[in-house]
């Protein structure tokens, strides 16, 4: 099958600026998979959301080379609006990128400017707000709602327009770990639930590795690590030159592994950890 | 909407309609106590639409913009008699009469034309302002949204700058022992990064909604068009009053 999101040798230079944004940029998704995406600041991210929705070219100028498609469209040769029924989009800035003053509206804006019908319309705000699981906030006032509420506003305002794909640029960096988690466990429901295509942007990769099957890195605008978070996180000199969080557990079977006492796969998370420890200690034990 | 007064019943076109009569008042006016009363009249409109304490913050940001408007204006006129001078003496920092009340007018002038602003802003959310700027009024895009943008933020704006002058005082960084004017000039570095961030707003903001396909083509509505007999009452009376206050005053 043809792959929903495919990006050939993307370049982007920011007007007035010498640096490549992103250089060189090959990627391919296939419909259905979640991909993390992860690198330091300024790594280009941000830029790499944007020319998949389109943003770059059609609103930000600037020059580039190379195409980006998206579900069979080329982005810079199909208008923003017709892409936004393809691909959804979630920001960093839970405040910046509402534009209501209650839910329902918020989630009316995309399918006004569609020209949908005022009766499905009320039928699809409803049906997104199911899909999320904030059908109860419908007639809430958008300021009185948390941080993590409002980006599961902004999530179902995307939902709406029944898009293939969600690209959500660090969505969870001003919420709490609580939220964080709610707001990740949300788009694996997504994901597996409804087949939406999810990359999701995130520099806390201690959220990121135990749940996504595929970690995309990118560092100074080239994508360098293609692969699953355990084979990324395994490359000591990688993940320290990505500045990369590596989860403590993780750091520990490294050693661990260096020392030639582990040779298993890495643990990602703590009680996964314990489990091998366990097991390790166990044959230790046994043998000993 | 839920629990809100009859401004926010109005449609944004209507309170477009009152920001213009406003405005055209305050032109046709050439005394200072008329243009006073005409910015208590906006004061009075912000406080019967429930909205004056929210937009308490943005008028104090106007009265301070007039405030430097004004002191940047009054020394440069020389026209008319010397009521005061800076330094005595020697003729620096001079002000006169004319100037004096020319200044005062400008400032007070200003500050009721742009005072309707908050009050629109604070009683329509931003994506009706947007449309009715955009779609209705062909303002350009950038320009409406830059506007909404800024207003909307500007209490959030003032939250960060006092937290930073706050943080910088435990920083021991002393702003309150100089004099105004070392006062204003130590804001600037301070106000600079977040007036970047407001730019990053209002782009996040056009971003969200481009990605929502804003600008598509012809829209529909959730909710039924409020132009209703309000409206068209509210238009009617704001035309009448200010055509019949516009002829006395200049009679
Ligand atoms: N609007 C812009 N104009 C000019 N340069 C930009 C703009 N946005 C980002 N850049 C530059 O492009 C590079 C990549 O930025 P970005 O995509 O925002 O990175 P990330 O999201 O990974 O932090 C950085 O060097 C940044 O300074
Ligand atoms: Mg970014």
């Amino acid at each position: 099958m043809e792959p929903i999101i495919k990006v050939e040798n993307f370049t982007f230079y920011y007007p007035d600026s010498q640096v490549p944004a992103l250089a060189g940029i090959n990627l391919t998704v296939q419909a259905g998979e979640f991909l993390g995406l992860t690198g330091p600041t300024g790594a280009g991210k941000t830029t790499l959301a944007l020319a998949l929705n389109g943003i770059i070219p059609n609103f930000q100028g600037g020059r580039m080379g190379g195409r980006v498609m998206v579900a069979g469209l080329d982005t810079a040769k199909t208008p923003c609006a017709r892409l936004a029924g393809v691909i959804g989009s979630v920001f960093q800035d839970p405040e910046a990128q509402l534009v209501a003053e209650v839910v329902e509206d918020e989630l009316a804006f995309g399918l006004e400017n569609l020209a949908v019908p005022r009766e499905e319309m009320r039928q699809r705000i409803g049906a997104a707000l199911e899909m999320v699981g904030i059908a109860s906030l419908r007639h809430r006032s958008l300021r009185e709602l948390s941080g993590g509420q409002k980006q599961k506003v902004a999530i179902a305002a995307a939902v709406a327009l029944r898009p293939r794909v969600l690209v959500l640029d660090e969505p969870t960096s001003e919420l709490d770990p609580r939220g964080t988690l709610e707001i990740v466990a949300l788009l694996q429901r997504l994901n597996r639930d409804y087949g939406i295509t999810i990359l999701l942007i995130e520099q806390k990769i201690s959220v990121l590795a135990p749940r996504v099957p595929r970690l995309v890195c990118l560092n100074k605008g080239r994508i360098v690590a293609d692969a699953s978070p355990r084979q990324i996180l395994a490359q000591e000199k990688l993940t320290t030159e990505l500045g990369l969080e590596v989860p403590p557990v993780t750091a520990l079977f490294r050693m661990l592994r260096r020392a030639g006492v582990y040779h298993g796969d890495l643990p990602l998370e703590v009680d996964e950890g314990q489990r091998e420890l366990g097991r390790l200690l166990g044959s230790r034990a046994s043998r000993a | 909407m839920p629990g809100k007064s009859f401004l926010h019943k109005l449609n944004p076109l209507t309170k477009v309609v009152w920001s213009l009569a406003v405005i055209t008042l305050a032109f046709v006016y050439q005394e200072p106590l008329p243009i006073l009363s005409l910015w208590a009249s906006v004061l009075a409109v912000a406080l019967i639409g429930k909205v004056l304490r929210e937009i308490l913050p943005a008028i104090r940001g106007l009265i301070i913009f007039a405030a430097i408007f004004f002191l940047f204006q009054v020394f440069l006129i020389d026209e008319g008699q010397v009521v005061f001078t800076l330094v005595p003496g020697t003729g620096i920092g001079r002000i006169t009469d004319v100037g004096l009340k020319a200044c005062t007018m400008l400032a007070l002038r200003m500050l009721a034309m742009t005072s309707t602003i908050p009050v629109l802003l604070a009683t329509t959310p931003p994506k009706d302002m947007i449309v009715a700027f955009v779609e209705k009024l062909k303002v350009p895009y950038v320009y409406a949204l830059m506007l909404v943008t800024s207003l909307r933020f500007i209490p959030t704006l003032q939250e960060e700058l006092s937290l930073v002058i706050q943080a910088q005082r435990a920083w021991a960084y002393d702003l309150e022992g100089r004099n105004i004017i070392k006062r204003f000039l130590a804001l600037i570095p301070l106000a600079l990064p977040l007036l970047l961030m407001s730019v990053q707003r209002a782009r996040t903001m056009a971003i969200s909604m481009e990605t929502r396909a804003f600008g598509a083509g012809p829209r529909t509505s959730l909710h039924t068009s409020t132009f209703q007999l309000l409206d068209i009452g509210v238009i009617s009376s704001c035309l009448l009053l200010t055509a019949v206050l516009a002829v006395v005053s200049l009679r």
